[in-house]
C-alpha cells in the first residue's frame, strides 16, 4: 500500500509515492457553461489497491469519471497511467490505455451471449477472417475460471440476473486488459447476497494487481472492501485518507460538511386504517398478505430485493391485480384498479425506477411536477399557467429543490433532486395514501436527509405512508411498523419498538 | 429560490422561450430567405410569397397533425391515403349534394379512418408503423372503390373557392393553414390535453402513472391526425376541382418531413406546431427559389432530399452540444 495518509488530512499533505502509484491525476477542472464541478482535483490509484470515491449526488464523482472514460475532456489537469501522460479524446482511448468504466446502466447486448458480449468489439479471426468461436469460447471459458464466474458463457445475457450481467461486463472489462477499473455504484442494482459474491471478484481482481475505484453511497461497503477513500464536496477533494485511519463520521463530515444528526422520533400517533390488506395475493408475486396503514403512520416493508414488496406497492396503486384477499382503502373494498382509479382514492405512488417509471426525459422540471395533477391547476382543459408556476415555485423551495429554474429539463438535475421532483409529483395530486417504493435510491445524504424530514412531515399531516425501503437505517428510522418480507409472503410485522436491525434481517433472510 | 446556486431569475415569457428554442430552425429560415432573395429577384416579391404560402398549405396542414402523432413518438403513414378518401367524399357527395353535408361527411370519414387507427396503435397494441401502413393501403383501396377508378370532377362554385379564392388578399388555404396552426398551437401548448401528449412522447410509462389517460389520448392523437388529412383534403379538392383517387399520394413523406425538419424528435416528446410550420416553410421556400431558378425538377428531388438529412443531422448535433 501507498501514499498512506493520516486521518482528517488535507490533500495537500498527502505524499505521493509516485513511483509505484497507477493512476495519478493532478489538478482536473471542468466547468459547465461557467458551472465549475470540478476544482482542481488530484486522485491517485495504486495497483491492486481499491480506492473508493464518495460524496454526495452533484459533488462531481460523475464527472470525474467521465473524464478519466474519456466522455469528458478536463479544463485543466494531467493524468498519468504507470507515469504516462494520456490524453483522452473518447471512451476508446480510455479503454485502449486500460481505463475501463462499468456504469450503473449495464451496456451489454441482451441479446448476444456472454461470451459475444465479452468479445463484442475484438471478436477473435479465423484466417479467413470468420468469427473464431472455438477460441472466443476456450478464452472466455479461461477468463471466467480465472476470476471463478460460475455462468454458462453460451446464454444470451437477457436471460442472466442482473448480478451475472454486471460480472460478465466485469470480465468484459479484464478481456480488454483493463488495469484502472471503475465501478459506478456496482452494488445499488444488487441485493446483499449478490453483494458478497462481487466483492470476492473485486478481491480477486486487486490481487491480480488491478487498480479499483469503487463508487457507492453505502459506507458500509467502503468499509468493508476499500483501502483508501477520496471525498469529493461541490467539486473539491475534501479529503483523502486510509481506510484503516478513519470512521464513518468522519466520512460523513467530510462529504456534508457538517455532523449528521442522528434523532429517534417517538411513533407518531394515528388515527383511522387507510389500506388494509387482507390475504392479498397476486400470482407469481406476493401471497396472504395481511397488514394495514392508518392515517398519519409510516409502514415500511422491508426484506430483500425479490421478496414481492414492491409488488405489494403496485397492488396499491392499482398496477398489478391481485387474485385473492382482500385490499380495502378507507374501509372500502376495492376490486378492480387501476392508476387513475387509485389516484382518485387518494393514492399517489412513486416508483423505485425512477428513469424508467417516473421521469418526463428532456421535459421540464415545471411539467415533470404537475403530470399528475394537471385537473387541479385546468380550467376547461386549459393549463392555468400562473396556477401551475405558483405550485411548482413553492414545491421547490419547500423541497429545497437545487435547480438553475423550473423550465430546467429534468436530465440536468442531479438524482436526488431529481427525487425531489417525483415527490413533488405526488404531492401535487394532495394525496391521502403515499406509496414510496425505495425513496432514497440513488440519493445523496443531504437530499435524503430532506426526503427523510418530508416523509415525516407528510405522516405528521396524516398522510398514510407505506414506504418500501432495502436501507435498514431509513426503515428504522422512521418507520411506525415494520413488515418483513422473504419470498413474496410476510415473516415479520414489527412495531417500532420492536423493529432492530436483527429482527428485521432475521425475518428478512430466515423467515423465523 | 430557496437555494444559494440560483442564477439570478430571468422573468422569459414562455412564448419567447418557445420562439427560443425554435431560433435554430428560424434561423435556416431566415438565411435560406435572404439567400433566395438573392438569387431571384422575383423570390422577395409579395405575390410570390403568398404563393408560397398557398403551395405548402396542403401539406403544411398535414404536418400539424402528424405532429402530434410523432410527439407520441407514434408515426402516421396514411395521412396522404386518408385525405384522398376525403378528397373523393368531397366530389362524390357534392355531386348530389350540397358543401353543408359534403364537409363534414368528408371530414368525418377521415377521423374515423384515423379512430381505427387510434384504436389499433393505442388499445390492440400494433406498432404505429404498421397499423399506419396497413390503413395507407386500406385507404387508398376506398377512395379507389369509390370512384371505380375515374376521377369526379367538382363543378360547386362555392367549393372551389376554398382552394383558390383570397380573403383580404391571403389565398384562402393559408387562412385554414394558420388556422390549423393556432388551435392545434393552444391544443399543445396550453391544454392538459396536450401537455399529456409531450408526457406520453416523453415516458408513456411515467404518463401512465401519473394517471394519464394514455390509450384514450394516443387514439385521439389518430383522430386528430385523420381529421387534420380531412381538413388538407378539402383545400386539396377545392384547387384541383377534381375527386381522383390518387389524391394525396406520397404526401405522407412529405408531412414527415416537414416535422423532422422542424425540429420535431422522432423519438417522442421534443418539438412543437411552431416548429413544423417553419419546416414546411423551409421546404417550401427551397422548392419555389429552385423553381423560380428553372431548375429540372428532378435535380429539385436532389436538393430536397439533402435538406431534409442535413436539417436533421445539424439538429441533432445542437441538441447534443446543447445539454
Amino acid at each position: 500500500m501507498p501514499a498512506l495518509s493520516r486521518q482528517g488530512i488535507d490533500k495537500h499533505t498527502i505524499e505521493f509515492n509516485v513511483a509505484s502509484s497507477l493512476l495519478s491525476a493532478t489538478g482536473l477542472r471542468k466547468s459547465f457553461s461557467n458551472n465549475p464541478v470540478l476544482k482542481d482535483v488530484d486522485l491517485s490509484v495504486a495497483p491492486g489497491e481499491i480506492h473508493a470515491l464518495v460524496g454526495e449526488n452533484g459533488a462531481g464523482k460523475s464527472t470525474l469519471i467521465k473524464i478519466l472514460a474519456g466522455v469528458h475532456k478536463a479544463d485543466a489537469g494531467e493524468i498519468k497511467l504507470a507515469g504516462r501522460k494520456l490524453v483522452l479524446k473518447t471512451p476508446q482511448d480510455a479503454i485502449a490505455n486500460g481505463i475501463v468504466v462499468i456504469h450503473q446502466e449495464l451496456s451489454l447486448a441482451p441479446h448476444l451471449s456472454a461470451e459475444e458480449n465479452i468479445f463484442l468489439g475484438h471478436f477473435p479471426r479465423t484466417g479467413f477472417g470468420t468469427l473464431d468461436r472455438t477460441a472466443m469460447r476456450t478464452t472466455t471459458r479461461q477468463l471466467l475460471e480465472r476470476l471463478k464466474i460460475e455462468i454458462d458463457p453460451t446464454i444470451p445475457v437477457a436471460r442472466l440476473s442482473i448480478a451475472q450481467q454486471q460480472m460478465i461486463e466485469i470480465a468484459k472489462a479484464i478481456s480488454f486488459n483493463a488495469r484502472l477499473l471503475v465501478l459506478d455504484e456496482p452494488t445499488a442494482v444488487l441485493d446483499s447476497g449478490r453483494v458478497d459474491t462481487l466483492f470476492e471478484l473485486i478481491g480477486r481482481l486487486r490481487a491480480e494487481g488491478i487498480g479499483i475505484i469503487f463508487i457507492s453511497h453505502h459506507l458500509d461497503e467502503v468499509f468493508r472492501i476499500s483501502d483508501r477513500v477520496s471525498v469529493l464536496r461541490d467539486g473539491q477533494l475534501t479529503g483523502v485518507a486510509d481506510i484503516t485511519s478513519i470512521n464513518k463520521d468522519w466520512l460523513i463530515s467530510k462529504m456534508i460538511g457538517r455532523k449528521f444528526e442522528r434523532h429517534d422520533a417517538q411513533a407518531r400517533a394515528t388515527g383511522e386504517a387507510a389500506v388494509e390488506l387482507m390475504a392479498l395475493s397476486a400470482p407469481g408475486a406476493f401471497e396472504d398478505v395481511t397488514f394495514s396503514v392508518a392515517k398519519g403512520e409510516i409502514v415500511a416493508l422491508a426484506g430483500l430485493i425479490g421478496a414481492g414488496r414492491s409488488e405489494v406497492g403496485e397492488a396499491i396503486y392499482g398496477l398489478r391485480k391481485p387474485n385473492a384477499g382482500a385490499l380495502r382503502i378507507f374501509g372500502k373494498d376495492v376490486r378492480r384498479s387501476n392508476p387513475r382509479y387509485a389516484a382518485a382514492k387518494g393514492v399517489a405512488y412513486v416508483s423505485e425506477d425512477r428513469k424508467a417509471l417516473g421521469l418526463l426525459a428532456n421535459r421540464p422540471v415545471r411539467e415533470n411536477a404537475t403530470i399528475a395533477a394537471l385537473a387541479r391547476f385546468c380550467r376547461l382543459g386549459f393549463v392555468g399557467i400562473a396556477k401551475e408556476k405558483a405550485f411548482v415555485g413553492s414545491s421547490i423551495s419547500e423541497l429545497d429543490i437545487r435547480l438553475a429554474s423550473m423550465e430546467a429539463n429534468i436530465a440536468t438535475l442531479s438524482g436526488g433532486n431529481q427525487q425531489k421532483v417525483m415527490l413533488a409529483r405526488a404531492l401535487a395530486t394532495k394525496p391521502k395514501i403515499l406509496v414510496f417504493d425505495e425513496p432514497t435510491r440513488g440519493v445523496d445524504i443531504g437530499a435524503k436527509r430532506e426526503i427523510y424530514r418530508f416523509i415525516e412531515m407528510l405522516a405528521s399531516e396524516g398522510v398514510a405512508i407505506v414506504m418500501i425501503s432495502s436501507e435498514l437505517e431509513e426503515v428504522l428510522r422512521l418507520a411506525d411498523q415494520v413488515v418483513v418480507m422473504r419470498q413474496g409472503r410476510v415473516t415479520a410485522t414489527l412495531p417500532k419498538s420492536e423493529a432492530s436491525e436483527e429482527t428485521i434481517m432475521r425475518a428478512a433472510s430466515i423467515g423465523a | 429560490m430557496a437555494n444559494g446556486i440560483a442564477s439570478p431569475q430571468l422573468k422569459v415569457h414562455p412564448v419567447v422561450l418557445t420562439i427560443w428554442r425554435q431560433a435554430g430552425v428560424a434561423t435556416a429560415l431566415v438565411l435560406l430567405v435572404v439567400v433566395a432573395s438573392f438569387l431571384s429577384d422575383r423570390f422577395l416579391t409579395v405575390p410570390n410569397l403568398l404563393n408560397v404560402l398557398r403551395q405548402v398549405s396542403i401539406v403544411g396542414i398535414l404536418a400539424v397533425g402528424m405532429t402530434f402523432v410523432i410527439l407520441t413518438k407514434g408515426i402516421d403513414l396514411s395521412v396522404g391515403s386518408i385525405l384522398g378518401v376525403s378528397v373523393v367524399l368531397f366530389a362524390g357527395l357534392l355531386e348530389t349534394g350540397s358543401m353543408a353535408t359534403a364537409i363534414p361527411l368528408g371530414i368525418a370519414a377521415a377521423m374515423v379512418l384515423g379512430l381505427i387507427n387510434g384504436l389499433g396503435v393505442a388499445f390492440a397494441g400494433i406498432p404505429p408503423f404498421i397499423m399506419t401502413l396497413g390503413m395507407l393501403s386500406f385507404a387508398r383501396g376506398i377512395a379507389f372503390i369509390y370512384t371505380g377508378g375515374t376521377p369526379i370532377p367538382i363543378l360547386d362554385e362555392g367549393f372551389y373557392n376554398l382552394g383558390n379564392g383570397y380573403i383580404v388578399g391571403i389565398p384562402i388555404p393559408t387562412l385554414i393553414l394558420f388556422a390549423v396552426l393556432i388551435v392545434s398551437g393552444l391544443v399543445l401548448g396550453k391544454t392538459a390535453f396536450g401537455r399529456s401528449v409531450y408526457a406520453i412522447g416523453s415516458n408513456e410509462d411515467a404518463a401512465r402513472l401519473s394517471g394519464v389517460p394514455v390509450k384514450f389520448y394516443t387514439a385521439l392523437v389518430y383522430v386528430i391526425s385523420g381529421g387534420v388529412a380531412g381538413i388538407a383534403g378539402l383545400v386539396y379538392a377545392s384547387q384541383l376541382s377534381v375527386g381522383t383517387p390518387i389524391a394525396g399520394q406520397t404526401y405522407e413523406l412529405d408531412a414527415i418531413a416537414a416535422v423532422v425538419v422542424g425540429g420535431t424528435s422522432l423519438f417522442g416528446g421534443r418539438g412543437s406546431v411552431l416548429g413544423t410550420f417553419i419546416g414546411t416553410l423551409i421546404i417550401g421556400v427551397l422548392a419555389n427559389i429552385l423553381n423560380l431558378m428553372g431548375v429540372d425538377p428532378f435535380v429539385q428531388q436532389l436538393f430536397k432530399g439533402a435538406l431534409i438529412v442535413v436539417a436533421v443531422f445539424i439538429m441533432t448535433r445542437s441538441d447534443r452540444s446543447g445539454r
